[in-house]
């Protein structure tokens, strides 16, 4: 065997020593040089950190009844670079997905690495798509906000966008208190995306949003809402409004504007639906007024209760001439037949006897001119006039409910103040929420005032027993409970302020019962209504909603309060 | 050669360090120290008996073998059970947040099943309708209050309501 020549062991030696010297150089490069940097790389493909969404709190009625609750849901998306043959894969989704097939397609041939092809989609319809494993199509989960009621108090409720977020009603105002906290979660994930046990595991949990009790009832809402639908369709009004309030705590037990959206599908109503009127606008209450004008009177003994004031048709204020609703000659009426028989020209002079500063004060305290701070987003202020801009006519149209704009929360309240004993409280909405662990934070106690005394409340509710009994009422009349309220037709103002449109009116009645105990007030308005006036065309939706309210409150029959001292003859 | 295989004897084994000066205790291995080394191939079968330092280097192999063995063998096995665990706390969570998805999803349709609007719209298509009137009937010495339709003079007999001015045509406002 001859040796190997020197000249070919030292070629290999040099060789293999390039060959480990390159080799150490890389590993120096690999292990010192851009060590930090590739380990960084190394982790971050291993580590994945992911948000865990906060589930949303729910809405629920009075009683428990859920009113809004999220489900999970995906959202369903392409990554068009990764779609193979975007007609095969739209023909494939387009019945999954609800979408026609070009506009899927367009959506698929379209730049860049993402675009969403559906979102919230429900999780029957995801696993589907889950299931044909198609190329560049991808789910994300999500939730859905469902309202299991439909359009069951869709203003009151309001409606969540596609990110989860408030957009109207409570939805909006309880926001911070329904999203709860997102967390997130971080871990090492292998190839096939199962966790490394050994690797960082780390999770921030979420916090649930928490649940939000409302003081709606979700029966009597729906028969508000039916009754008031049938009063829009038989009256060929524009709209309406109907509020129930319990007027011991000012719970509202039911809110409804006609016409109503279902927030399920807030994308397809008009946008003008969203909105709650009955605490959002303001309108001018006419006649239901009266009965502030009547309690301050009381309260400052303007007038006694038993005086006949001798009231004309018309009566010039100002440069105008103001009349009744109908014609008549003189009348002798005391302050129990104005209200009742609803005289414009008597609620005038009973206005010039209490004086402008008085009356102003007692349509403050009443609450009108600020919000009732119920917590719901955009409430209105209404419209009242500062006493020191009021001018020759404000004294007497205000006496009359025109001149003053409120919204029906605020004459509800006004109602529900006279019906508590004079003392007003701050009306709610929302009784408290439910933490995740389940336990209820009651809201705080609602701020209360004394606005007039027990005995003048009561002495007001007498008058709006006879306005019922015998006065422009009638049609508010149940069977077994003697109802107190009051009619209110008013003029609409022309939206320029340049006067008031002819021939158009808002109707209302609003009263409670039972007279000697009340137990619920109920609002009925319409808008612009065929029957014109308020005894005509709201006191019988009023009818219908109080009849509903007793059957579902269990309401007994009080004892009855008498008739005011009064001069027309009763009956 | 023998001076790393002592270091990892037991501690018990372990022996003194042995210096020339100091007498042996193990007269055997200091007597064989003593003897002629003869060339390797000439050494009589007996005498390439393995020495008892190579047993014991054996032995330690076997010992250390086993001890490692059983280590990694150990480790696998932990390791298993974990990931075995991971598995198992994996599936839970995904059969719990099905359960949960389930769960919500039932509340959902209870939820709607019971909404008053369903459950009247499928009424109606059964022939079914809200009474046009409500009576409450009072028993005997109940309370306060006054059977419905008692006191004809109060209008409250007339579930029509047609008994007041209102009805009367005159225009309220």
């Amino acid at each position: 065997m001859s040796r190997p020549r020197a000249g070919r062991l030292i070629a290999l030696f040099a060789l293999m020593a390039f060959a480990f010297g390159a080799i150490s150089v890389r590993l120096v490069v690999l292990q010192v040089s851009q060590a930090q940097e590739l380990q960084d790389r190394a982790f971050d493909q291993r580590v994945r950190t992911i948000d865990l969404p906060a589930q949303r709190g729910q809405i629920l009625d009075r009683n428990g009844a859920r009113l809004a609750l999220s489900t999970p849901a995906d959202d369903v998306y392409a990554d068009p670079q990764l779609v193979d043959d975007p007609w095969a894969t739209a023909t494939r989704l387009s019945p999954l997905l609800g979408v026609g097939v070009p506009d899927l397609v367009q959506e698929m041939i379209s730049d860049g690495t993402f675009v969403y092809l559906a979102r919230q989609l429900g999780r029957d319809a995801s696993d589907r798509i889950q299931r044909l494993a198609l190329p560049g199509i991808g789910l994300l989960p999500t939730s859905r906000r469902s309202y299991p009621a439909g359009s069951l108090a869709s203003q009151v409720l309001g409606f969540v966008g596609t990110d989860g977020v408030g957009l109207a009603g409570l939805e909006l105002g309880y926001q911070d208190v329904l999203a709860g906290t997102p967390g997130e979660r971080t871990h090492e994930l292998g190839l096939s995306g199962q966790a490394i046990v050994s690797g960082v595991d780390e999770e921030r949990a979420p916090v649930a949003g928490a649940t939000v009790v409302t003081t709606i009832d979700r029966d009597l809402q729906f028969q508000a809402q039916a009754a008031l639908e049938q009063a829009v369709e038989e009256q060929g009004a524009r709209g309406g409004t109907v509020i129930v309030m319990d007027p011991r705590t000012a719970e509202v037990l039911a809110m409804a504007s006609h016409p109503w959206f279902d927030p399920n599908a807030f994308e397809d109503a008009p946008s003008a639906t969203y909105r709650n009127r009955a605490v959002t606008d303001a309108y001018e209450p006419g006649s239901t007024n009266k009965v502030i004008t009547a309690a301050a009177a009381i309260q400052e003994r303007a007038i006694p209760l038993g005086m006949r004031l001798t009231v004309p048709w018309t009566m010039p204020v100002g440069d105008y001439i103001i009349h009744d609703s109908q014609p008549h000659g003189p009348l002798q009426m005391t302050l129990g037949d104005i209200v009742a028989e609803s005289s414009n020209i008597g609620a005038v002079m009973v206005a010039d006897r209490l004086g402008a500063a008085a009356l102003a004060t007692y349509l403050a305290r009443f609450g009108l001119g600020r919000a009732t701070g119920v917590g719901f987003p955009g409430e209105s202020n209404g419209i009242m006039l500062p006493l020191d801009q009021w001018n020759d006519t404000s004294l007497a149209t205000m006496a009359y409910g025109q001149g003053i704009a409120a919204t029906p929360l605020q004459m509800v309240s006004v109602y529900s103040t006279i019906a508590n004993g004079g003392r007003w409280v701050q009306p709610k909405l929302v009784r408290g929420t439910i933490a995740p662990d389940g336990s209820l934070e009651p809201n705080e106690a609602a701020p209360t005032r004394r606005v007039v005394s027990a005995e003048t409340a009561r002495m007001v509710t007498r008058m709006l027993a006879y306005a019922v009994q015998d006065g422009t009422g009638t049609n508010a009349q149940i069977p077994g409970y003697q109802v107190a309220g009051k009619t209110g037709t008013a003029r609409i103002p022309t939206g320029d302020g340049s006067g008031y449109l002819e021939g158009q009116y808002i109707a209302s009645f609003i009263g409670y019962l039972p007279a000697g105990d009340p137990e619920v007030v109920v609002a009925a308005i319409l808008d612009r209504p065929a029957a014109v006036y308020g005894g005509l065309a709201a006191a019988p939706l009023f009818k219908r909603v109080a009849l509903a309210a007793i059957a579902r409150l269990g309401i007994a029959p009080a004892d009855r309060v008498p008739l005011p001292p009064h001069a027309l003859p009763v009956g | 050669m023998s001076q790393p295989a002592r270091r990892f004897e037991p501690a018990e084994r372990r022996t003194p360090p042995r210096t020339s000066a100091r007498p042996s205790a193990r007269p055997a291995p200091a007597r064989r120290r003593t003897q002629p080394v003869a060339p390797a191939h000439k050494r009589p079968a007996a005498a390439r008996r393995p020495r008892p330092s190579h047993r014991r280097s054996i032995g330690f192999v076997v010992l250390a073998s086993t001890v490692v063995g059983s280590m990694v063998f150990g480790i696998v096995v932990v390791n298993v059970l974990l990931a075995q665990t991971s598995f198992r706390i994996g599936e839970a969570e995904r059969r719990v947040e099905e359960l949960s998805e389930d769960n919500l999803e039932l509340v959902r349709e209870q939820a709607t099943l019971s909404a008053p609007g369903r459950i009247s719209a499928w009424a109606s298509r059964h022939g079914m309708r809200l009474p046009d009137d409500i009576r409450i009937l009072h028993a005997p010495g109940s309370g306060s209050g006054e059977p419905a339709g008692a006191d004809p003079s109060s209008g409250t007999t007339d579930p029509q309501g047609t008994m007041g001015s209102g009805a009367k045509g005159d225009p309220p406002t």
